[in-house]
C-alpha cells in the first residue's frame, strides 16, 4: 500500500522548511491562485472537496467555514484560529506536519483567511511543542519577510500543557488568557467565539490541506479516498507494531493494509490483540475486525470512530484492565474540573478500575464501573468526559471476560502485561499537599 | 406619540404545559413562569452568563438527542422541553449529576452550619439517589480553612459551582477569590493564602450552595428550626440595604440579604453583614450615667436620669441646642424635636448634612445605575466609603459597558456635559462634602435635562444613613424658628456622628451642660454630665429615608439591653405635658400625615416602594462656596506643605471597632502620596512617615497612591489624629 | 551580554501585549517569560506578571496552576520528563521511567536534593510512533529504551552540559 502525500508531499525529498524550497515546490501558487478568487469561490471549493475536520469531530470544513458572517454582517472582526494543540494519546501527525512543511500550514491559514474575509490568524500551538513552534516561527518569519501575509496578521501562541485546551472553546479561553476551561454552547464560535468575535477554528492538518484542494482542484481531492470520506489522512500508527510513524493514505485504507503493509505489522512473533482507531478516546477494535476501513463510516459501523486517525496497535501482552485504568488516568489528569461528571466521574472509574485490577473490587463493581461511565456519557459540557467513559465501557464491553477473570482470580497476566505497574502523571508526587490529599 | 414598542414573545411547551415568555427569557425563569421547577446549583444570573458546570438543571429538548444543561438555554418559540417531572431521561441525569457530586461530599451534614438550609440537601432529597455507591476513599483535606477572619472555608463540601469566584471577578471585581488546578484537584483559593478582603467579600457565604463557605461568627450557633429572621434595614449606610436577621433566643447571630432589586440586588458589604455584634459589645451603656463632681460618672435609676434631664431641660430656659446623628430613626427624631421644640422651645439644631429636596425631581431606583451607558462620579471620596453598594450598581454598568467618570469637585467638564445632555440613560452621582447636599447636583440634573428622562438619575450619597429622615422630622415636629442661643446653656447631643463633629465639640467646650445620647463609652461621654443609653437599628421599630428618598421600616430584631429611645422620650416629653407614643407605628401615623402624604406604617411593607418623582423646584443657590486653599507651591520649608484629606473608610465608626472579625479590614495607619509628592520627598512606599502640622504629630506609613492628586495627603480618620488641614510629610 | 538581561520583565511582557486586542491574553506568554527567568513561579514571581499585566496575583495563580508546564514549586537545573501514556507505556516506558529513577535516585514529582535533576511523568507527548518518549529540558528523544538511560543521566551531569 504506497503512501498519497498530500499534505505531506515533497518533505521526504527536500527541506521544505525553507521558503526558497517550499516555492521551488509549487508553494505559496495556491495562495496567489486563492487570492484571485472571490472567497465564496474558495468557500464553495471547500465544500466540493468533501474535506471533512481532521482534528477528530470531522465536520465539514466548508460547511463550518459557510458558517462566519460576512464583513457586512458584523461589526466585529473575524478570526481564524488553528487548533495545533495535539494531545489526544496516540496522535503525533500534526506535530510532523509542523516540522516537515510548515509553509503549507501557514499558506492554508492565508488561503482559509482569505474565503472567510478575516484578517487576524492564531495559531494555538501546544506547548511541548517547542522544536515546532521555532520551526513554524521561522517559517512565518520568512513568509512575513517575503511579503505573503497580504496585511494579514498571524500571531503564534503557545500552549502550556493542558489537553483540553485541544477542545475548542477551551482553546479560546486559554487564547484569551483564561484558565482552559471549555464554554457552554450555543453561542457557537462562528458567531461568539474568541473576544466575543465571530471565528473559525480548524485543525493544523486541515488547514494543510487546503493550499492543496486549491492546486489540483476540488472535484479532483474529493475522488481521492471513499465516499464521506474524501481525500487522504495522515495516519499516525503507534504501539506494537514494527514501524511506528506517519503515513498519510486515502481514507478507506484499512487497517490491515495500515498496520502490517505499511507498519511492518506486529513485532517479536506476538499476537494482535486489540485495536484503537482513532486516538485514546474512541471504542477499541478487537482483532477480528483489523479489516475494517479507515473511513467515517466504516467506523462507525463497527462502533468506533475515526477521530484524529491515530491507530494503537496492542498485542496479546496488553491486560486490558490496566489498559482501562490508564486511559481514565489520563482522562482524569486532563479534567478541567468544570463540569460535574467528568471532574468526579474520571476520579471514580480510576478508583474503580484499580480496584478491580488489584483485586479488591467486588462483582458488583463492574457494573458499576459500567453505570458510572453511563452516567458520564452525554451528560457534560464537553467532550471529554465522553473521551474517558466511551473508551472504557468498549473495553469492558469487548473484552469482559478478561474483566471477569481479574474479580475471579486477579490478572491473568501475573505481571507479564507490557502495561504491568504503568506509572501515571495523576499518581505523581507533589509538593502541593492538597493534590497528595485527593489522590489517595 | 406612540407607545412603548410590546417586547416580542414566544411560546413554548415545558412538561406539557404552554407558556408565553418575552423572547430571550432564559428557561430556567420560563420554568418557573410555568410553575415548573429546573433545579440549579451553579446558576445564579447576578454573576454573569451561565457557565453550565453544575449539570443539575439537564433537561430534555426535542430534537436535540443529548440532554441540555437548561440554565444555559433562553426560550424559543415552539421548543417543547421536558424537565426531570416528566422525562426519565432527565431525571436519570439529574439523579447522575448529583450522585456524582455526592461521592466526594463529606455528608457531614449533622455537624454542617449549613443543614436545614442547604440546597444540596434539598435537591438530594428530592432528586438524589437514595444510597452511596462510593466505596473508596473520598477525597479528604485540611479543613475548616479561614478564608478570612470573617469567613470559614471547607474545601471537602465544596462541589465547585465556581459561584463564590465568578462573583469575585465579575461583580465585585476585586479577583481574589480564585479556583486553582484542575479536575478533581481543583480547589477554591486566594493568593498566597491572604485573608480575602474588600468591602463584599461576605456575599460570598449567601451565594454558596453547600456548606463550603459560611460566616466564622454564625458557626455551631444555631440550628434552622430554632432561629427568626427579621425582616429590616440595615443602618450602617444610606443605601439601607433590606436585610434579615437571624436571631436565636433574642440575640442577632447573622445578617442576611434580603434583595431588594432595586436597591441591593441581593448584596450586603461587610460591614452590614458582619458587625451587628456591637450590640453586645462589652462597653456598651446599659444604665443612665451621671457625672459625679467632675471626677467620674455613677450610675443613677431611669427616673433619676428623667428626673435631671427635665432638670437639666428646664433650666436651660430654651437655651437649649440639639445636635442629631443621621442615625436616629424617623419617629426618634421627630420624638426629640417635639419634646424639645413643643416642651421647652428649643428650635437650634445641629442637623446632619441631609439630601437636597431638589433631588427629588430626578428620583430613581438605585438599579438605574446598573442599566446606565454613562455615571459620572462627582465629589472626592470614595463610593464605598459612603455608600458601598452603589459602587457595586457602578461595577455593575461599567461591565455592561457603560463609560464611568469620575469628577473631582463639582462640575464636569464641557465635553462630558455634553455626553450627559445627549444621553437617556446617564447618571450622576456625588460622593463627597459640600455641594449643599446636593443641591449643586440638582442644578446640574436640571441644566441636562434630567426630569423628562426616567433613565437619568441623580443620587447624593450622604454621610449617614437617614439624614434626610432626621432633618425633615425634626422640622416636622413643631412649628417655631431656630434662633441660635449665646451662650448654650445645654448641649445635646444624640447620638455618635453628632458627636464627632468637631463643631459640636467646639460647642461641647462652650456650653455650661451636655446631654449625650450614646450607645458607648466613647467621645461623648467625657464632656457629658447626663448619659442616657442608646440603641442600635438592630434594636429599634421605625423607618429611615435612604439616599434614594425612599421610606423603609425597621424592626426590632433583638432585645436592647436598655429601654429604645422611643420609650423614654416619651416619658420625658410627659413631663413637658407633650404627648408622644412610645410606639414607632403611632409616632409614624403622626408624621406621615405632615412628611409622607399619610402614608401608613403597614404599607411601607417588606419591599417598600419609591416615591414618584416630584416638579423640579429650584435650589437656595450657592452662596460663596468655602474654596480649599491651594497647597503651597513646593520648594518653601519642608518641600511644601500638602492638604490634608482627611476619610473615613467604610471600615471604621463604632460598630466597626467592636467586630473582632472586621479589624483586619480596617485601614493600616498610613498616609497615601502621589508618586511626585513622595519622590521629592524621598519617600518609597512603606516607608515610616511623619506628619506634622502646627505642633501636632502623627507616625505613620506611606503608601504611594497612583489615584491621588499631587498637593495632598489622604489619612483615614481614625489616624489623622489632631492633624490640621496643612501638613508637612517628613521620613521618619 | 545578552539583550535580553537588559530588559525588564515588565517590559518583555507589554511586547508581548502588544500582539492582542486583549491584555489579558497575555497571561500564558508572559508567565512563560517570567518562569524563564526565575526558574519556576514563586509567589513574586506571579506578583510581577500580575502588575504587569494589570491582573491580580490570584488570577495568576489560577491561570498557571491549570497548565502542568508552568512550575509552582522549584525544579531542577534539567527536567527529564518521561512519556507513559498508552503508545509509550506498550513499548516499555515504565521501565525507562524506572531506569532513569535508578540512575537519578529519585522518584517521579521529585527533585534532586542538588537542584541537578527533577524528573516527572507526563501524559501523551506526541511521539507515540517512536516511543518512548522522553523530554530532556523540553527536547524530545525518541525511541528512548531504558538500556539508553544512563548514557543520557551522564552526558547532563558532564562538566558544561547545557542549561536547561
Amino acid at each position: 500500500m504506497p503512501e498519497l502525500r498530500i499534505v505531506l508531499a515533497g518533505a521526504e525529498e527536500r527541506d521544505l522548511t525553507k521558503l526558497a524550497a517550499y516555492r521551488e515546490a509549487g508553494g505559496f501558487e495556491a495562495l496567489a491562485t486563492a487570492r484571485q478568487q472571490e472567497p465564496q469561490q474558495l468557500l464553495d471549493a471547500l465544500l466540493a472537496s468533501g474535506l471533512r475536520g481532521r482534528g477528530g469531530a470531522g465536520f465539514p470544513t466548508g460547511r463550518k467555514a459557510s458558517f462566519i458572517p460576512k464583513p457586512d454582517q458584523t461589526p466585529k472582526p473575524i478570526y481564524l484560529v488553528v487548533n495545533a494543540d495535539e494531545s489526544e494519546p496516540g496522535t503525533f501527525k500534526d506535530r510532523e506536519i509542523m516540522y516537515s512543511v510548515p509553509h503549507r500550514l501557514l499558506e492554508g491559514c492565508l488561503i482559509t483567511a482569505h474565503a472567510i474575509q478575516s484578517q487576524n490568524v492564531f495559531i494555538y500551538i501546544r506547548g511541548e511543542y517547542l522544536h515546532e513552534f521555532e520551526v513554524l516561527r521561522a517559517a512565518l518569519d520568512e513568509v512575513r519577510g517575503a511579503g505573503l501575509l497580504g496585511g494579514v496578521t498571524v500571531v503564534l501562541h503557545r500552549g502550556a500543557g493542558a489537553y483540553i485546551c485541544g477542545e475548542e472553546t477551551a482553546l479560546l479561553e486559554s487564547l484569551e488568557g483564561e484558565r482552559g476551561q471549555p464554554r457552554s454552547k450555543p453561542p457557537f464560535p462562528a458567531i461568539s467565539g474568541l473576544y466575543a468575535s465571530p471565528s473559525l477554528i480548524n485543525n493544523v492538518e486541515t488547514i494543510a490541506t487546503v493550499p492543496q484542494i486549491v492546486a489540483m482542484g476540488a472535484e479532483e481531492y474529493a475522488k481521492i479516498g471513499v465516499e464521506n470520506s474524501a481525500g487522504t489522512r495522515v495516519f499516525s500508527l503507534s504501539g506494537n507494531v514494527v514501524n511506528g510513524g506517519n503515513y498519510e493514505l486515502p481514507q478507506g485504507t484499512t487497517l490491515r493494509e495500515l498496520i502490517y503493509d505499511v507498519g511492518g505489522g506486529i513485532p517479536g512473533g506476538r499476537e494482535l490483540k486489540a485495536i484503537i482507531p482513532g486516538g485514546s478516546s474512541v471504542p477499541v477494535l478487537t482483532a477480528d475486525q483489523v479489516d475494517t476501513p479507515l473511513d467515517f463510516d466504516s467506523m462507525a459501523e463497527v462502533g468506533s470512530m475515526l477521530g484524529s486517525g491515530a491507530v494503537i496497535v496492542i498485542d496479546d501482552r496488553c491486560c486490558m484492565v490496566q489498559l482501562g485504568l490508564r486511559v481514565a488516568q489520563f482522562y482524569m489528569h486532563e479534567s478541567c474540573g468544570k463540569c460535574t461528571p467528568c471532574r468526579e466521574g474520571t476520579r471514580w472509574m480510576v478508583q474503580i478500575l484499580h480496584g478491580i485490577e488489584d483485586g479488591t473490587a467486588g462483582q458488583g463493581d463492574l457494573d458499576l464501573l459500567l453505570d458510572v461511565c453511563d452516567r458520564i456519557l452525554g451528560k457534560c459540557l464537553c467532550p471529554l468526559g465522553d473521551a474517558a467513559a466511551m473508551p472504557v465501557a468498549s473495553y469492558v464491553d469487548r473484552f469482559r471476560e478478561e474483566f471477569q477473570a481479574h474479580l475471579d482470580h486477579g490478572c491473568p497476566m501475573r505481571g507479564e502485561s507490557s502495561l504491568d505497574g504503568i506509572f501515571a502523571p495523576v499518581d505523581q508526587h507533589s509538593h502541593d499537599p492538597v493534590a497528595d490529599a485527593i489522590t489517595t | 406619540m406612540s407607545s412603548a414598542p410590546q417586547p416580542e414573545t414566544v411560546t413554548l411547551t415545558i412538561d406539557g404545559r404552554a407558556v408565553e415568555v418575552p423572547k430571550g427569557t432564559g428557561l430556567v425563569e420560563t420554568a418557573a413562569f410555568a410553575g415548573v421547577e429546573i433545579p440549579v446549583f451553579c446558576y445564579e444570573p447576578r454573576l454573569g452568563p451561565p457557565v453550565g458546570a453544575c449539570r443539575m438543571c439537564l433537561v430534555e429538548v426535542e430534537g436535540i438527542p443529548k440532554l441540555q444543561a437548561g440554565c444555559t438555554l433562553t426560550a424559543q418559540d415552539g421548543m417543547v422541553v421536558r424537565t426531570a417531572q416528566t422525562s426519565a431521561k432527565a431525571a436519570e441525569g439529574q439523579n447522575a449529576t448529583l450522585e456524582f457530586i455526592l461521592v466526594n461530599h463529606p455528608l457531614d451534614c449533622p455537624v454542617c452550619d449549613k443543614g436545614g438550609e442547604c440546597p444540596l440537601q434539598d435537591l438530594t432529597f428530592r432528586w438524589g439517589p437514595g444510597a452511596s455507591r462510593m466505596t473508596f476513599p473520598k477525597r479528604t483535606l485540611e479543613k475548616p480553612i479561614p478564608l478570612s477572619p470573617a469567613i470559614a472555608l471547607d474545601r471537602e463540601r465544596c462541589i465547585l459551582c465556581y459561584r463564590c469566584t465568578r462573583f469575585s471577578e465579575n461583580v465585585s471585581g476585586d479577583g481574589q477569590l480564585v479556583a486553582r488546578n484542575r479536575g478533581a484537584l481543583s480547589l477554591i483559593t486566594t493568593f498566597e493564602d491572604e485573608p480575602y478582603s474588600g468591602p463584599f467579600t461576605g456575599n460570598v457565604t449567601e451565594l454558596c450552595p453547600v456548606g463550603a463557605l459560611l460566616p466564622t461568627q454564625y458557626r455551631f450557633e444555631a440550628r434552622p428550626w430554632e432561629i427568626q429572621n427579621v425582616p429590616t434595614v440595615c443602618g450602617l449606610c444610606p443605601v439601607g440595604c433590606n436585610i434579615s436577621v437571624t436571631t436565636r433566643e433574642g440575640k442577632a447571630k447573622r445578617v442576611l440579604s434580603r434583595n431588594h432589586p432595586e436597591i441591593d440586588q441581593g448584596w450586603l458589604c461587610d460591614k452590614g453583614r458582619f458587625a451587628f455584634g456591637h450590640v453586645a459589645a462589652e462597653d456598651r451603656i446599659r444604665e443612665p450615667l451621671e457625672r459625679v463632681r467632675r471626677r467620674g460618672f455613677a450610675p443613677l435609676s431611669w427616673d433619676a436620669a428623667l428626673e435631671r434631664a427635665e432638670a437639666l431641660i428646664r433650666g436651660a430656659e430654651g437655651r437649649i441646642v440639639t445636635a442629631l446623628s443621621g442615625s436616629e430613626t424617623v419617629e426618634q427624631a421627630y420624638a426629640l424635636g417635639k419634646l424639645l421644640r413643643a416642651g421647652a422651645g428649643a428650635h437650634s439644631a445641629v442637623l446632619p448634612e441631609a439630601t437636597s429636596t431638589a433631588l427629588d425631581a430626578f428620583r430613581a431606583p438605585l438599579s438605574t445605575i446598573g442599566a446606565a451607558e454613562l455615571v459620572v462620579v462627582l465629589g472626592d471620596e470614595a463610593v464605598t466609603d459612603r455608600a458601598p453598594i452603589v459602587d457595586l450598581w457602578i461595577t455593575q454598568a461599567r461591565r455592561n459597558g457603560a463609560t464611568v467618570e469620575r469628577v473631582a469637585g463639582g462640575k464636569p467638564p464641557r465635553s462630558l456635559t455634553e455626553r450627559l445632555r445627549a444621553s437617556e440613560r446617564a447618571v450622576l452621582v456625588w460622593s463627597g462634602r459640600g455641594g449643599g447636599g446636593g443641591d449643586r447636583l440638582a442644578e446640574l440634573a436640571h441644566a441636562l435635562g434630567f426630569e423628562g428622562k426616567p433613565g437619568c438619575g441623580a443620587f447624593h450619597l450622604p454621610a449617614t444613613p437617614n439624614a434626610r429622615g432626621v432633618a425633615d422630622a425634626w422640622a416636622a415636629a413643631a412649628e417655631g424658628t431656630e434662633q441660635d442661643p449665646e451662650p448654650v446653656s445645654l448641649l445635646i447631643v444624640s447620638g455618635d456622628e453628632a458627636a464627632a463633629d468637631p463643631a459640636v465639640r467646639a460647642m461641647a467646650e462652650r456650653a455650661e451642660h451636655v446631654l449625650a445620647i450614646t450607645m458607648y463609652h466613647g467621645l461623648a461621654v467625657g464632656w457629658s454630665d447626663l448619659v442616657l443609653p442608646g440603641t442600635s437599628y438592630l434594636e429599634r421599630d421605625g423607618s429611615y429615608v435612604n439616599l434614594e428618598g425612599r421610606v423603609q421600616r425597621l424592626r426590632r430584631a433583638t432585645i436592647p439591653p436598655v429601654p429604645d429611645e422611643l420609650a423614654w422620650l416619651s416619658q420625658l416629653a410627659g413631663r413637658f405635658g407633650v404627648e408622644v407614643s412610645p410606639h414607632a407605628a403611632v409616632v409614624f401615623a403622626e408624621l406621615s400625615e405632615r412628611l409622607y402624604e399619610g402614608l401608613a406604617y403597614g404599607e411601607v411593607g417588606e419591599r417598600a416602594p419609591l416615591p414618584l418623582r416630584t416638579p423640579y423646584a429650584a435650589p437656595v443657590p450657592a452662596t460663596t462656596q468655602p474654596v480649599p486653599p491651594p497647597p503651597a507651591p513646593p520648594g518653601e520649608h519642608f518641600l511644601g506643605n500638602l492638604r490634608l484629606q482627611r476619610y473615613r473608610p467604610l471600615f471604621s465608626g463604632p460598630a466597626v471597632e467592636r467586630t473582632p472579625e472586621l479589624q483586619f479590614q480596617r485601614p493600616p495607619a498610613e498616609v497615601e502620596l502621589a508618586a511626585e509628592d513622595a519622590d521629592r520627598r524621598q519617600i518609597g512606599s512603606g516607608d515610616a512617615v511623619s506628619v506634622r502640622s502646627n505642633g501636632t504629630a502623627v507616625e505613620l506609613r506611606a503608601r504611594i497612591s497612583r489615584a491621588l492628586a499631587p498637593g495632598t495627603a489622604r489619612i483615614a480618620e481614625e489616624h489623622a489624629g489632631e492633624l490640621h488641614l496643612e501638613v508637612e510629610v517628613v521620613k521618619a | 551580554m545578552s539583550v535580553r538581561e537588559e530588559r525588564s520583565l515588565h517590559d518583555e511582557i507589554q511586547d508581548v501585549v502588544a500582539l492582542y486586542p486583549s491584555s489579558r491574553s497575555a497571561t500564558l506568554p508572559a508567565l512563560r517569560l517570567a518562569q524563564e527567568r526565575y526558574g519556576w513561579l514563586p509567589p513574586e514571581a506571579l506578583r510581577a506578571v500580575a502588575e504587569a499585566l494589570g491582573e491580580t496575583p490570584a488570577y495568576c495563580l489560577a491561570v498557571a496552576s491549570f497548565y502542568d508546564m508552568f512550575h509552582l514549586e522549584p525544579v531542577g537545573r534539567h527536567l527529564v520528563e518521561v512519556c507513559t501514556n498508552v503508545s509509550c507505556a506498550l513499548v516499555g516506558a515504565q521501565q525507562v521511567l524506572e531506569a532513569f529513577e535508578r540512575e537519578l535516585e529519585l522518584h517521579p514529582g521529585e527533585t534532586s536534593e542538588d537542584g541537578e535533576f527533577t524528573l516527572r511523568t507526563v501524559e501523551c507527548a506526541g511521539g507515540c510512533g517512536w516511543g518512548t518518549v522522553v523530554a530532556v529540558d523540553h527536547r524530545y528523544r525518541e525511541r528512548v529504551t531504558a538500556g539508553d538511560v544512563p548514557a543520557i543521566v551522564e552526558e547532563l551531569r558532564a562538566p558544561g552540559a547545557a542549561d536547561a
